[in-house]
């Protein structure tokens, strides 16, 4: 790799020993990718923050991390973590999960991160713009920015986030590259233009394309749509970028006429929601996979109000932000009525496992997950339908 | 003998080797805290150079290499095919020296002593020596010539064998089979019909790199030499049932596939 005087020496750890461990690891993962050289960044999101993800190992990684001195030098946020960090009983966190889940956070505040836990820092405190380039961890995130923003980043994994966050620079392969950015397939898209549509279609997408750069027409996705089908298809396939026609910002700037176009369709829709779908029965609803916006809790809010709960065995946990949270106050006084709204954590990296066996979810993204990281029989369906359960 | 690969992660370490032969997930597939084995034949990586094709499976298992260097139970060093994010980013943050882009880990036994300097991407497999072989499968409609090896050959005794025979010095590859083809047959060749990438093979402190060829043929009649004791025209897909040089089965799938 063609590195520069000032990268050499940190390699060589003349600005210590944290920085020659981030430099090493961003030159090796570059090497494995084929960068020619790093390239500066603006911006980092860090995964890897949930105990039950990193366990002791990851633990003791921050901790010596942390005694060496590593500091971030760009914006850096930070993934869910595997409870609300006030409201951990309420989710039945065993004493010792909650104890070591709050060293983790505390350990990357130390570091300079951003500790709002959230899976969604692109609608309040991380913003990239467009062209910008980044290191962003969080596959639904991460496709977001690269898709919606026109910022440029490719699939980083926890350590190598932080380590180009600390150098502020990453190595400079794949869609930080202009001709990997260009379309792979057109996909022709036929749904209802709800948001759970675009959970369907993201997951009916990933299962018949896997990765690739999809170009879409027939699709007019806001904030909201654009974040389900993002976490949707990184979740169902590994697509970290696409484009929609007339949308999103890169889309004018390619020529598709020879690509191939695949038709997604009510088919199409049917065989995807049949894979995410394996239980008629449930024990937790959890929706807010990725984080609700304010526009959403408005809308449930709407949805709820007036309502009641009455199935007492089902429990319902609405996921978000912090600053989410704090913005709509008369929101969360009404869906409280159901269930809690948790801040800085998600069904998918809290150990529900513990407690629960089947859980009812309106995102794809979490309906893969549920099944393969919290052993759950999963039930996907949009949030009207969910709480016919409850109700 | 020494392999020149790449520098995954820096530092240089001597050991004996634990191998796999599938791609590992250390999530699953390592005790982060004892460091034993729990897939394959098992073992336990601790103090070992760590050989096996590539890393797969959770993210996580960057910091079950963690754990185990926590817990003292890390490889010295680990060797791989081909570096992906998970065991790269592991070795690095653990300080594992790791090297990776040598040619297949069939190079490897389990007990050899390896030194690995990965500043220079080199590892040196002590007490062996590297050997440039030919092998080339003659083929008549359908079925491939066998030559059966004396017990008493000095390499792969009383096995069936392509035809097959050292390079010598200076000599091509190509040249060295056509060579050998006359010497233990009596049949002449052209250009062979397909040829390969090398395949290495072990036997003992000798590790064979073999360059495959394959010529059709029509109606030939080997006349043997005596370094063989008989041949057979064997139906290719029966090849499996005898006892041939390892790896016979790959190189014939490959050249005729």
């Amino acid at each position: 790799m063609d590195l520069t005087r000032s990268e050499e020496a940190i390699l060589h750890g003349e600005e210590g020993e944290g920085r020659q461990k981030a430099m090493e690891l961003v030159t090796a993962l570059g090497k494995i990718y084929g960068a020619e050289d790093l390239i500066d960044i603006t911006s980092a999101h860090l995964s890897g923050a949930s105990y039950k993800t990193i366990g002791d190992g990851g633990l003791k990684y921050l901790e010596d991390m942390v005694a060496g001195g590593a500091t971030v030098t760009v914006p850096s946020t930070l993934n869910p973590v595997g409870m609300d960090r006030t409201r951990w009983r309420e989710m039945h966190i065993p004493e010792e999960f909650a104890e070591k889940q709050l060293r983790i956070i505390d350990l990357y505040g130390r570091m300079g991160i951003r500790t709002t836990c959230s899976c969604t820092p692109y609608i309040g405190p991380n913003v990239p713009s467009f062209g910008d380039h980044v290191a962003w961890a969080e596959s639904s995130a991460l496709s977001f920015v690269n898709s919606y923003i026109g910022a440029r980043t490719n699939r980083e994994g926890g350590p190598g986030a932080l380590a180009a966050a600390i150098l502020g620079k990453t190595a400079n392969y794949g869609l930080h590259l202009d001709e990997n950015r260009r379309p792979t397939v057109v996909i022709d898209a036929e749904i209802d233009g709800s948001v759970f549509s675009y959970s369907l279609l993201g997951q009916a997408v990933g299962m018949a394309i896997g990765g690739g750069v999809p170009y879409f027409r027939g699709i007019s996705p806001e904030v909201e749509e654009a974040k389900t089908l993002s976490a949707a298809m990184a979740a169902s396939g590994s697509v970290a970028l696409y484009h929609a026609e007339g949308v999103t910002p890169e889309a004018g700037s390619h020529d598709v006429s020879e690509l191939e176009t695949i038709h997604i369709g009510p088919a199409e829709l049917e065989a995807a929601y049949d894979k995410l779908n394996r239980t008629d029965d449930v024990q937790l609803i959890a929706i807010g996979c990725p984080h609700l916006t304010v526009k959403e809790m408005h809308q449930i809010a709407s949805f709820l109000k007036g309502k009641r709960k009455v199935n007492r065995d089902v429990e319902i946990w609405f996921c978000t932000s912090a600053e989410v949270r704090d913005q709509c106050p008369e929101d969360v006084r009404i869906m409280e009525e159901f269930g809690p709204v948790l801040a800085d954590t998600c069904m998918v990296v809290a150990p529900i496992e513990g407690t629960f066996e089947r859980t009812g979810t309106n995102s794809a993204k979490a309906g893969n997950y549920l099944p393969t990281l919290c052993s759950q029989k999963a039930m996907c369906r949009d949030i009207a339908k969910l709480m016919e359960v409850v109700m | 003998m020494i392999l020149n690969g790449r520098c995954i992660s820096p530092g240089s370490a001597r050991g004996e080797v634990v191998k796999l032969d599938e791609p590992l997930s250390f999530l699953g597939g390592v005790d982060g805290s004892t460091g034993e084995i729990r897939v394959g034949n098992g073992g336990n990586v601790a103090g070992k150079v760590l050989v096996f094709p590539k890393g797969k499976g959770s993210t996580v298992g960057s910091f079950v290499m963690y754990d185990l260097m926590v817990h003292g139970r890390q490889p010295v060093a680990v060797i791989n095919e081909s570096a992906e994010t998970i065991v790269a980013t592991g070795a690095v943050i653990s300080s594992i020296p790791m090297v990776d882009l040598i040619p297949t880990v069939d190079v490897f036994e389990d007990g050899d002593i390896v030194s690995v300097d990965a500043d220079t991407g080199t590892v040196e497999v002590e007490g062996v020596e590297l050997r440039e072989a030919v092998s080339s499968a003659l083929v008549d409609n359908g079925r491939v010539l066998m030559l059966s090896r004396p017990a008493t050959s000095r390499s792969f005794p009383g096995v069936w064998s392509l035809v097959s025979g050292k390079i010598e010095d200076g000599e091509a590859p190509v040249d060295a089979s056509r060579r050998e083809i006359m010497e233990e047959t009596g049949i002449e060749v052209g250009s062979p019909d397909g040829t390969m990438d090398p395949v290495y093979v072990r036997e003992g402190t000798t590790l064979w790199k073999v360059f495959p060829f394959l010529y059709r043929v029509s109606g030939a009649e080997p006349v043997l030499n005596d370094e063989n004791e008989g041949f057979e025209w064997v139906p290719v897909d029966a090849v499996s049932d005898r006892d041939t040089v390892k790896g016979t089965g790959r190189v014939l799938g490959t050249l005729l596939g």
